[in-house]
């Protein structure tokens, strides 16, 4: 794993500096684990294709980037490709804006001093800390991670109110944060 | 107007699990850019979920994929200067040969370097291995010297991941080790990607920047995690 992070880092590297046999060489160890994630979310091989096109020329322009992000080089690109994948969805399967409430939770706050809580978190600690969540919860948010269900997709999946759902969502997120946040205090 | 921090929290959770969409997203997204506090907060949370994607069983995609994405990458950089050129003619195959190779004719008894970066001539002949060592020491071994010029030598460069490249000072055009004392924490090595090697006047480059032809240039492969 730490050796598959380190070869996939040096290719990003050299790729920054232009080298393109190197991207060629990180295109071919990644993309079919990009392209699966991407097809979960926009669940149509087309979309899923100009997803994974778009996502690697924009890894290849932000290349020198990644020195920057605090995460490990498939996440990064993950992240990207996700991105993506749901900007490309919004144009395809636009919802109502369910998240009125929530966005136009809007405070001045400019004089409060922002949290860092910066640190290294890693694929063990996220899956523990998924354990972790009630059944209602992890369903919930497993359901959107990997198969990209918006809230009334979920409601309707799960045959529960929006309401209800948003609720398992937010909780289920706020409890990983603390776990996360737990983890790396101890 | 800036979001609580309670509400920048849920929304960059959302975000980074997928479930905001429509406008809400899109207005998140213009937060992001102009705001740094929500930008982190989302970048915290992607760097949290998406590790959760490694459970997903990969799908190969259509090589038609790769056909366009090359073709959308195919001019190649107008801004990047020469060296960084020089630098892309390193091709992967024959630096990881070399690598092996010199890492099995370093000296026996001798710790394993940190990193190790073989620097090639265009021509992708090996001329010079620099290797750092615990705890302070960048050894430069020429493997081939260059004939010599009248007044001219050989100045070392590090090429950070971005920026300027940064003198390390003038190395010797012979057979032997050029030691050069650099900790891991010298801002002239901060993220170093690569070494070249230039030609220039004796005393050094007159600007501070390679203005002679780069002779060789290699990039950084690490030997030992750290």
């Amino acid at each position: 794993m730490a050796d598959d992070a380190a070869r996939l880092e040096s290719l990003l590297a050299r790729s920054a500096l232009g080298d393109r046999a190197a991207f060629a060489e990180l295109y071919r160890a990644t993309s079919s684990k990009l392209f699966a994630v991407s097809l979960r979310i926009v669940r149509e091989r087309p979309l899923a294709e100009e997803a994974l096109q778009d996502s690697f020329v924009n890894i290849w322009r932000r290349s020198s980037d990644y020195a920057a992000a605090k995460s490990a080089p498939l996440t990064w690109m993950t992240a990207i490709v996700r991105n993506r994948s749901l900007d490309i969805v919004r144009r395809t399967r636009e919802e109502p804006d369910v998240d009125d409430a929530l966005s136009a939770n809007l405070v001045d706050e400019s004089a409060a001093p922002a949290r860092q809580a910066q640190a290294r978190r890693d694929a063990h600690s996220i899956q523990e800390c998924l354990e972790e969540l009630d059944a209602d919860q992890r369903q919930t948010i497993a359901l959107a991670f990997f198969h990209g269900l918006t809230h009334s997709e979920l409601a309707s999946h799960l045959r529960k109110p929006l309401g209800t759902v948003k609720t398992h969502v937010r909780r289920g997120l706020a409890k990983l944060r603390d776990c996360l946040m737990g983890k790396v205090e101890a | 107007m800036k979001l609580s921090r309670d509400a920048r929290e849920a929304l960059a959770a959302e975000y980074a699990l997928g479930t905001l969409r429509g406008r809400a997203r899109a207005r998140f997204q213009s937060m992001m850019a102009s705001d740094r506090s929500v930008s982190d907060a989302a970048a915290r949370w992607e760097t949290a979920i998406t590790p959760l994607a490694a459970r997903i069983a990969p799908v190969e995609p259509p090589s038609r994929v790769w056909r366009a994405i090359e073709a959308r990458i195919a001019p190649a950089r107008p801004q990047a200067p020469s060296y960084w050129r020089a630098l892309a003619m390193v091709s992967g195959g024959v630096a990881s040969v070399l690598l092996a190779f010199m890492l099995w004719t370093f000296p026996a008894g001798n710790a394993d370097p940190d990193f190790v970066a073989v620097l090639m001539a265009p021509d992708s002949a090996p001329r010079i291995v620099v290797s750092m060592h615990e705890p302070d020491l960048l050894k430069v071994r020429m493997v081939k010297p260059w004939a010599p010029k009248e007044g001219m030598g050989l100045e070392l460069w590090v090429m950070p991941k971005a920026g300027k490249p940064r003198s390390l000072g003038m190395v010797k055009n012979g057979m032997g080790e050029t030691v050069i004392h650099v900790t891991h924490t010298d801002p002239r090595v901060k993220d170093a990607v690569a070494f070249a090697v230039s030609l220039e006047p004796m005393a050094g480059s007159p600007t501070g920047e390679p203005t002679g032809p780069v002779l060789c240039s290699g990039v950084i492969a690490p030997v030992r995690s750290a």
